[in-house]
């Protein structure tokens, strides 16, 4: 990089015009993982989709004849229940899409709502700085000092676990990190000098904050937020298996798993498969998130 | 040596300040939720009346601010009160033997409680921290060094799909073929330290991928600085710049990320991976006390927690500002 | 002249490429030839992107990707760098041919001591040395190079040391293994005039002492006047003359040289250009802004002692007026406080104590509404023309953004008025719907004059807004507030370092110390009499081709200024000052007048003939 910076650019050369966040996407869209992440992600999406409709398979429906069928390669194995079937003989496949369905809505859902409340807050933080920030920053501080879990657990272990309440638990337990980056950003963006040339020009305060700082910091946020999407998607199926999360008959990941622990010996799928299937999705999420984070901090630091 | 007195009085107070607000948020939270704590400690059979006088006795009809002070008073003398559920001797009993009073001198004190378990869980947590610091540093490192090359892919790769499996379904996983069907390693329960490796190896597979980004990403990036080439037209050779100088301020994300987010995840998969393996930790304590709405060892197992990670904090911003003098805090 | 000494360093035929990302080449050096002998100081003045720093690097042979060498060899005492095997050159480097950058303040790992990383290299390229011996050695010349208290510095980290003590730092690393030949890569550049003057002066004296060659790169002809024996001129990666210096000055004989030479501004030798009233007679014209004894600090926490802060003083009673129509130049060196200043001037911070009328209303007493009333009607144009644009809004936009905010307009008028703006400003009006990126800093400048225009403000306050663009940009863009101030009648306020840019354009001109105001006076008397020490050794610091009529030795100074947080009682100037005597350990001088329209705060001026020195008589006329 020392040596790029001491040779002056080719002159001549067209700039090319695009936004931020457009640069991120694009740079990272170009990179292998991206691709593959991307093309994983589709398919899984498009099976969920396609997959209980073509089979003509539904996710409660019981058929005790045909309890712990095999998965596909496996000797005994019954059409069209490719991923075998559990101790109630409900087809595990369409359990397991169902399950990713409702997994990426709340993980979509809860990191969108961190995102707004955690960005939100961490601008106003760093904007406006004293004893805003220095409160607000204490409160994140005693938020971020109770891990997920004991927040989850114990409030969720409490109450009555809805959907609602599982994403209003992630939340509260992920906006706190949203705040901060939000804030540093917007302390180091404040200090910039096009800021400090709309307040001369006489921009107000909200203004400077939404039109100014807003479009230059939170795309770079938001896209590592795909991350946590995945992180939400784990978690939810950790309070499905200890049994604190969206409660049956929807299918859930957690409670998947958890019915086929008691299994686990005789009837092993039960357990992995679905596992399996969620991990393989994650992983998609993840290599793209993955991806994006790169691509952020190669332009972020100007390294291009 | 002045500035440590500052830096840690200042630091000690607003953590202070931080444990006794997330104790009255648990707190509270506790006490607003539908469910009498009287019904859990005695049972169904016992009559209104004799649960409205318990109630009184125990001072659980007083406002929660006053409950709360005579906690934080008690927790101050090292009291954590006394679990609901669990009797001195161990083992539970608690609402469903009826009895007609309750006798708090039978309930174990949570703080025995928490003593007897935490051994078993830092013994866990430590031999999570060791697994994935051996692997993940010198990893990291080296992907850090050869940044955009094949071993920062391979990096990128692992973790990506070592952060994108559920604990509690690696945990089965191990279970099944590690100990089932292999006979490799025992699993469920503790009697031996061997019984926490298991678990451990599920708690190094969360911590990998997190630690190899970040030393990747700092090391990479202080590679860039212009010291780095500087050094070396000084006529110091890379090697000796890479080892005496890049690693060594690459450490300061590395000690942060110790700090705040590892022990941050480890408490919380601690809990998970304890109940999953049926491993008698603290974790394991809080899940099966939330089940049985066990309030006081939830509360004292939160406190615990929160304070250990204000501590560690404390002590990871110490260590940076030591290591980088243009730290502040 | 030391032509007949031995020839340390030979270059011939060395040909430098750029390899571009799509495998393409651009050449950056070309067929240079140069050579240095024993105690010779040899200058290689290029502008930037001339390839000089390409080539001080590939003297120390640092050619690294995507840089390669395609041709030439450099010989040191006869061996050729390029064939040595890669260790040897590396102790070599370190020991025999040293090197400075121009960024001394990411040169050393900032997270260890500056002492312990001097032994570190002092070690690798020595081994054997011990430790002690080692220290002792770094403690001489860390004296020789007159770092104060070097004891106690050599424990300090890099970010402890101001820009001038950390070069001062590099050039022991660089001196410590008495090399034979030292590399200078514009190392005065980021350094404000007097420092720069300092190290150049120091440099000069550590030469004879060490009797060391030294390569001296620069971008400003000045500097090399003061310093090198003969000079090499580089353009576009080409040799396209060396004479001895003086010479070279004189009867340049290449064209671009020539050129080079013509547009260099002159301080003394050149009449203001301006359209502003060159001295001010009458009073009774409108007083357009009034700064009144104005005070301004901050806190920050002071980690020696308990819970306790320490207060930086930035700007500590200042008073100036600034008259309808004129153009006020505030000049000063980083830390005096006209940054302060200019937010202070900006209302984007309130100072502490003290007024700031504009046209009689105290800015820091608005309400939000007179407040933006005020800000349509005064202006301030900011430093870095890549920064003071929002990356994310084109450039009409941005232009637009001042009407949109003050309202009032619909959006055809607004559309009218910047492209009226934009055609008067000189930008093309194809600009309204790209966005900055991949402007020149010239016409980045020219979008923010533009959206600061559109307002038609009656005061223009230009904080350093030429400083980041080259000579002929910036001589367009004071042509450009030349017209303007025809047309609109705009007043400006310059606040800048650049002497010869304010000696061409300001009318007044007030001079800053550590957030004071140490003299204040027309354009004639603070070029050719000042009474102020300080504004004397700020002259006599400047890198200049023309005769000086202020000499360094009488006027430049020693040391730094104090820290503002703890600043002298007296005179805050005594510190360095040559002529200072009892009274100013004592007495705090204010700023008095010396005649019509000229202030100087210094005993100097008021007690004259109580005075046990006097100021030399200044030899304006050349020797």
């Amino acid at each position: 990089m020392s040596q790029q910076a001491i040779v002056q650019p080719a002159p001549g050369k067209p700039a090319k015009h695009r936004s931020l966040g457009a640069n991120i996407f694009l740079q990272a869209a170009g990179a292998g993982e991206f691709r593959i992440g991307a093309v994983i992600f589709v398919g899984v999406i498009l099976l969920s989709i396609i997959a209980p409709t073509l089979l003509g398979l539904s996710a409660t429906k019981f058929n005790v004849g045909l309890k712990f069928s095999p998965p596909f390669p496996v000797e005994g194995w019954v059409w069209p229940h490719f991923f075998g079937t559990d101790q109630l003989g409900r087809d595990l496949l369409v359990r397991s899409l169902i399950g990713l369905r409702n997994a990426l809505m709340i993980g979509i859902a809860s990191v969108i709502g961190m995102f707004v409340i955690g960005s939100a807050i961490g601008m106003v933080a760093g904007y406006v700085g004293g004893w805003t920030n220095l409160i607000l920053m204490r409160i994140t501080d005693a938020q971020m000092s109770i891990p997920v879990i004991i927040l989850a657990i114990t409030i969720l272990g409490v109450t009555r676990p809805t959907p609602l309440t599982v994403i209003l638990v992630f939340i509260l337990a992920g906006w706190p990190g949203y705040a901060r980056i939000a804030r540093s950003a917007t302390m180091s963006e404040r200090r910039k000098e096009y800021v400090r040339a709309a307040k001369i020009l006489g921009a107000t305060d909200l203004r400077v904050l939404l039109v100014h700082i807003a479009p230059n910091i939170l795309p770079p946020v938001a896209f590592v937020a795909v991350l946590d999407v995945a992180r939400m998607m784990i978690f939810e199926a950790i309070l499905g298996f200890i049994g604190i999360g969206i409660q049956p008959p929807t299918p859930t990941f957690g409670t998947i798993i958890a019915d086929g622990t008691k299994y686990l010996l005789n009837a092993w799928w039960i357990t992995t498969i679905p596992g399996l299937l969620l991990a393989v999705s994650l992983c998609s999420i993840n290599l793209m998130g993955g991806a994006l984070e790169r691509s952020r901090n190669k332009i972020l630091q100007g390294v291009s | 040596m002045l500035f440590a007195i500052d830096f840690f009085t200042r630091r000690l107070a607003q953590g202070a300040i931080i444990v006794v607000a997330i104790a009255l948020l648990i707190f509270t939270l506790l006490r607003v939720v539908p469910g009498d704590p009287v019904r859990l400690m005695l049972g169904p059979m016992v009559s209104a009346t004799v649960a409205e006088e318990t109630a009184k006795e125990l001072g659980l009809r007083d406002p929660i601010i006053v409950q709360f002070g005579r906690y934080i008073g008690q927790v101050l003398q090292g009291d954590f009160g006394r679990s609901f559920v669990r009797s001195a001797q161990g083992g539970s009993t608690g609402g469903s033997r009826g009895e007609s009073t309750f006798d708090a001198s039978n309930r174990a004190p949570v703080i025995d409680l928490i003593a007897t378990t935490l051994p078993y869980s830092l013994l866990l947590a430590g031999l999570a921290f060791l697994i994935s610091l051996a692997v993940a540093l010198p990893l990291g490192i080296w992907a850090g060094l050869n940044a955009g090359k094949w071993p920062d892919r391979l990096a990128l790769y692992l973790s990506s799909i070592l952060v994108s499996l559920p604990n509690v379904w690696l945990g089965l996983v191990f279970i099944f073929l590690i100990s089932a069907k292999a006979g490799w390693l025992p699993a469920i329960g503790y009697q031996n330290w061997t019984y926490a490796i298991l678990p451990a190896l599920v708690l190094a597979v969360e911590l990998i991928p997190v630690i190899v980004r970040s030393v990747s990403v700092s090391v990479s990036s202080n590679l860039l600085e212009p010291y780095v080439s500087v050094g070396q037209i000084r006529g110091l050779t890379r090697r000796r710049m890479i080892i005496a100088h890049v690693l060594r301020n690459s450490s300061i994300p590395l000690l942060n990320l110790l700090g705040i987010q590892a022990v941050g995840l480890v408490l919380g998969a601690l809990f998970v991976v304890e109940y999953l393996f049926n491993y008698p930790g603290i974790g394991l304590l809080m899940i099966n006390a939330v089940f049985q709405r066990d309030f006081p060892i939830i509360q004292a197992i939160a406190i615990f927690s929160c304070a250990a990670l204000v501590v560690v904090n404390i002590l990871v911003d110490f260590a940076s500002t030591t290591i980088d003098r243009r730290l502040q805090y | 002249m030391s032509v007949g000494g031995t020839k340390i360093l030979d270059v011939s035929g060395l040909s430098v490429d750029l390899v571009m990302s799509g495998g393409g080449r651009r050449p950056i050096l070309h067929n240079v030839d140069l050579s240095v002998s024993h105690n010779e100081v040899l200058g290689i003045i290029g502008e930037s992107g001339s390839g000089k720093t390409v080539l001080s690097r590939a003297l120390v042979n640092w050619i690294s990707p995507p840089l390669v060498a395609k041709g030439g060899k450099i010989s040191y005492h006869g061996r050729n760098l390029f064939d040595l095997p890669p260790d040897e050159m590396q102790t070599l480097r370190g020991r025999k041919i040293a090197y400075i950058g121009s960024d001394p303040g990411s040169a050393l790992d900032p997270t260890v001591p500056i002492g312990q990383q001097i032994i570190e290299k002092l070690r690798a390229v020595e081994p054997g040395i011990s430790t002690s011996e080692a220290r002792a050695r770094v403690l001489r010349v860390l004296d020789a190079v007159r770092i104060p208290s070097p004891a106690q510095r050599f424990h300090e980290f890099p970010f402890q040391f101001s820009g001038g003590m950390m070069q001062r730092v590099l050039i022991v690393d660089a001196l410590v293994t008495n090399p034979d030949l030292l590399v200078a890569d514009n190392i005065t550049q980021p350094l404000d005039v007097t420092v720069a003057a300092q190290i150049l002066r120091l440099l000069r004296d550590l030469q004879r002492d060490f009797n060391t060659a030294i390569i001296f790169v620069s971008s400003a002809l000045g500097v090399l006047n003061d310093i090198a024996d003969n000079i090499l001129v580089l353009a576009d990666g080409r040799v396209v003359e060396r004479q001895q210096t003086r010479s070279l000055i004189d009867k340049p004989e290449h064209n671009y040289t020539r050129n080079l030479i013509a547009s260099l501004p002159r301080i003394w030798e050149a009449e203001p250009v301006t359209t502003a009233p060159a001295e001010v007679v009458d009073d009774s014209r409108e007083v357009i802004l009034s700064v009144r004894d104005v005070y301004r600090s901050y806190e920050t926490k002071d980690r020696e002692r308990l819970f306790a802060h320490k207060v930086v003083q930035a700007v500590r009673g200042v008073s100036f007026d600034v008259y309808k129509g004129d153009n006020l130049g505030i000049v000063g060196e980083s830390g005096c406080g006209k940054s302060t200043l200019s937010r202070l001037l900006s209302r984007l911070e309130a100072p502490n104590r003290g007024q700031i009328l504009f046209k009689g209303q105290d800015i820091a007493h608005l309400g939000s509404r007179k407040l933006l009333d005020l800000r349509r009607r005064f202006q301030l144009l900011l430093q870095d023309p890549y920064n003071a644009i929002p990356p994310h809004l084109s450039i009409g936009r941005t232009i637009a953004e001042p009407l949109r905010i003050h309202g009032g307009l619909s959006t055809k008028e607004i559309a009218e008025k910047v492209a009226s703006t934009m055609n008067e400003v000189g930008l093309r009006t194809e600009l309204t719907d790209k966005l900055p990126v991949g402007l020149s800093a010239g016409q980045r400048q020219r979008v923010n004059i533009a959206r600061a225009m559109v307002l038609d403000p009656e005061l223009l306050i230009l904080d350093e807004t030429l400083s980041a663009l080259d000579q002929v940009e910036q001589g367009k863009l004071l042509d450009l507030f030349e017209r303007l101030q025809n047309r609109h009648g705009i007043t400006y306020v310059y606040i800048s370092h650049d002497l010869s840019m304010v000696r061409r354009v300001c009318n007044r001109v007030a001079v800053m110390y550590l957030g004071r105001v140490a003299e204040l006076a027309g354009n004639e008397a603070t070029f050719f009499d000042p009474a102020h020490p300080y504004t004397r050794a700020l002259l006599s610091a400047v890198p200049a081709i023309e005769h000086k009529p202020y000499d360094t030795t009488t006027y430049l100074l020693e040391g730094e200024p104090p820290d503002p947080i703890d600043i002298p009682p007296g005179c805050s100037f005594r510190t360095r000052c040559p002529f200072a005597f009892d009274r100013c350990a004592t007495d705090d001088p204010m700023l008095m007048k010396r005649s019509g329209e000229d202030f100087a705060a210094c005993h100097l001026v008021s007690a004259g003939h109580s005075a046990p020195m006097t100021m030399p008589a200044v030899n304006l006329r050349g020797p």
